[in-house]
Order: C-alpha cells, then sequence, then structure tokens
C-alpha cells in the first residue's frame, strides 16, 4: 500500500507531494520524505564505487523506518521522485515499473507549455493519473 | 493473410485498426510557424541582439522538455555526467529526434579549452530563412541554440551557446555552427571525475 509519493526538483523544492491515507499523520509523511532527501544526495554524491552506478536512476530502497519502506528514483535533470509504502514485501520489478510510468506521467505534466519548470505542478490530469498508477500498484502486488 | 498488392477492404471505418499515427511532422507546417515566431519577436523587439535572446528563450524552453522526453524514452537508464557524454547524447540523439539525422559534426575548439562546435550544412530552421542585409550577423539558429542550451542546462551542464555562420569556401551558402562555451564549473568538474 502506498501512503505518499513526492516529486522534487533539482534544488530540493517540492514539485508534487501527494499522501494517500485518510489518517492525519500526513505532515509525518511529509517529514519522513525530507529525510530521504538526505540520503539521496549521499547517494548522488557519494557512491559506493564510481563508474556505471554513478549513472543509474533507480535509487532503489533509501531506508527503512518503523513500518514504512522508502524508494527513489533520480531522472536525468536532477528532478527526484520518491514513494513510500507501508507493504513489507515489495518485489524490486513492480518499484521499477512503477517509477517508470511515474516518470511517463511526470513528463507529459512537463511538456504543458504552461508549466513552468521549477514551479508546482498543478495539473488536475497529472493528479488523476497518478490516484490510478497508485491503484493499479496495490492490486499487483496484493496476495 | 495478406497478398502483395491486395488491401483488405473494411466494410465499415469503425473496424479499421487504429493506426500509431505518423512519428514526423510536416516540414511545411513547421517552417510557416517558426516564420510566425520570428515575426512576432520582430514586432514586440527593438534591435536584433533582443531579437536574438527572445529566439534562445524560446528554444530553452523546448530544450528542457526534449531532455526529460528523451530521458524516459531512452531505455538504456543512464545519466549522463561526463562531458563527452551529453556532448555526444545532444550531437546524436537530440539532432535525431529533432530534425531526423544526426549532426553534421562535433568539435573540439582549439583556442579555449571550454569551447565545442557542432555543425551542420544547413540548419532545418534556416531552410526557408533569408536574413536581409540590414540584419548584419544575425541567425536564427539561435533557436536550435537555445534547444541545446536548455538540454546542457537541464543536465547539469550550463553553458553559453550562440549560433554563428561560417563561410565555407567553393559553398554558396555559409555552414551554421552552434558553438558551446561551457561554465566554469562544468570543466572543475570535469577534471575532477578523471576526465
Amino acid at each position: 500500500m502506498i501512503v505518499c509519493v513526492a516529486v522534487v526538483g533539482h534544488q530540493n523544492n517540492p514539485l508534487y507531494l501527494q499522501s494517500f491515507t485518510a489518517a492525519d499523520d500526513a505532515l509525518k509523511l511529509h517529514h519522513i520524505i525530507h529525510c530521504s532527501l538526505d540520503v539521496v544526495d549521499e547517494r548522488v554524491n557519494n557512491p559506493k564505487k564510481s563508474g556505471p552506478t554513478l549513472n543509474e536512476t533507480f535509487l532503489g530502497m533509501l531506508y527503512p523506518t518503523e513500518n514504512y519502506k522508502v524508494y527513489g528514483y533520480l531522472t536525468n535533470t536532477k528532478v527526484k521522485f520518491l514513494m513510500v509504502t507501508t507493504d513489507l514485501e515489495v518485489k524490486d520489478a513492480d518499484v521499477r515499473s512503477f517509477f517508470r510510468k511515474f516518470h511517463a506521467a511526470f513528463v507529459d505534466a512537463v511538456s504543458n507549455p504552461f508549466h513552468v519548470p521549477g514551479k508546482k505542478i498543478t495539473s488536475k490530469i497529472f493528479a488523476e493519473r497518478i490516484s490510478g498508477i497508485v491503484k493499479s500498484f496495490g492490486s499487483v502486488t496484493a496476495g | 493473410m495478406i497478398g502483395v498488392g491486395k488491401i483488405k477492404q473494411y466494410s465499415n471505418v469503425l473496424d479499421k485498426p487504429l493506426s500509431r499515427g505518423r512519428q514526423e511532422v510536416s516540414l511545411s507546417a513547421f517552417a510557416f510557424l517558426f516564420s510566425e515566431l520570428v515575426q512576432y519577436s520582430q514586432t514586440q523587439v527593438d534591435n536584433i541582439a533582443e531579437l536574438e535572446r527572445r529566439l534562445e528563450d524560446a528554444g530553452y524552453a523546448v530544450g528542457a522538455r526534449v531532455l526529460e522526453l528523451l530521458c524516459h524514452r531512452e531505455k538504456g537508464n543512464r545519466r549522463e555526467t561526463r562531458l563527452l557524454g551529453i556532448l555526444s547524447f545532444v550531437h546524436s540523439t537530440v539532432w535525431k529526434v529533432l530534425f531526423g539525422k544526426v549532426a553534421d559534426s562535433l568539435e573540439k575548439g582549439t583556442e579555449h579549452e571550454d569551447e565545442y562546435m557542432i555543425s551542420e550544412k544547413e540548419l532545418l530552421v534556416n531552410r526557408f530563412i533569408s536574413i536581409p542585409k540590414d540584419m548584419g550577423a544575425f541567425n536564427c539558429g539561435a533557436f536550435v541554440a537555445g534547444i541545446v542550451r536548455g538540454v546542457l542546462d537541464g543536465a547539469g551542464f550550463p553553458a553559453v551557446v550562440t549560433a554563428h555562420f561560417v563561410p565555407m569556401e567553393g559553398q554558396q551558402r555559409p555552414r551554421t555552427t552552434i558553438l558551446i562555451k561551457f561554465a566554469e564549473e562544468v570543466l572543475r568538474r570535469e577534471s575532477r571525475l578523471g576526465g
């Protein structure tokens, strides 16, 4: 179950934040997103080994907290996608395909000529597509 | 099974399969649109430098979006961090998507360390444009220079990009060169990465 997704720009400015639980801990989720930005920066600037890992877009699991896991994805323009999930067992391939669809929706939103890069994404169609992708992610990993 | 020369007839137009659509835009449509863009910009500015800047800004917006789109379409999952990598990306992939072919040549400047040139015998955008004599050295390729600047900026390589006419002997029309001058920090980062 995905509880929160976020898009963060290349200067760590938030471009899109959406939480999918009815509970009031939306603020806590935002804090978790904020902390995982540090992990992303650390991975980008100090690679474990130089070479191919320097260029990967999918960053994998960033860190686990008490009942959440955070996954990250970095595009070529240093825009970061972050995803917080409560699933205990999440397959790597599922997360990758989730981020691919997310990236497709993001590219469509940015191609809007009225979108100013660096400002928040206000397109309703983008929000609907993201909700659709999140819902279909849940049904794939269930069972 | 469709035989050679036979076309399957559909009784109802709704039964025809949906085509993927042509992946190209007609050159004349783009030429009209571009000429309108240049004319519109001309009415808004007072001098040539402003006109060049407006075209470049228009190209910059295109470049930023093209970068996002191409990185998503490329299945390679690679992020370019090296100078030569991003230059060859611009030179082949971006050119292929925009103009249908790779650029004619990519050269390193001899005078300065941070200059590179992409040259083209005739830019597609300039095909139907001739510059009047009183406009001096203005080149509508400033639009393409803006696209390149947008791509480089988005990828993390700030640069100053300009378009120039370079006269060639033996050819009637001069060649167009896009001159890319990278910022200081790019060169420092490049030497740090061990280029």
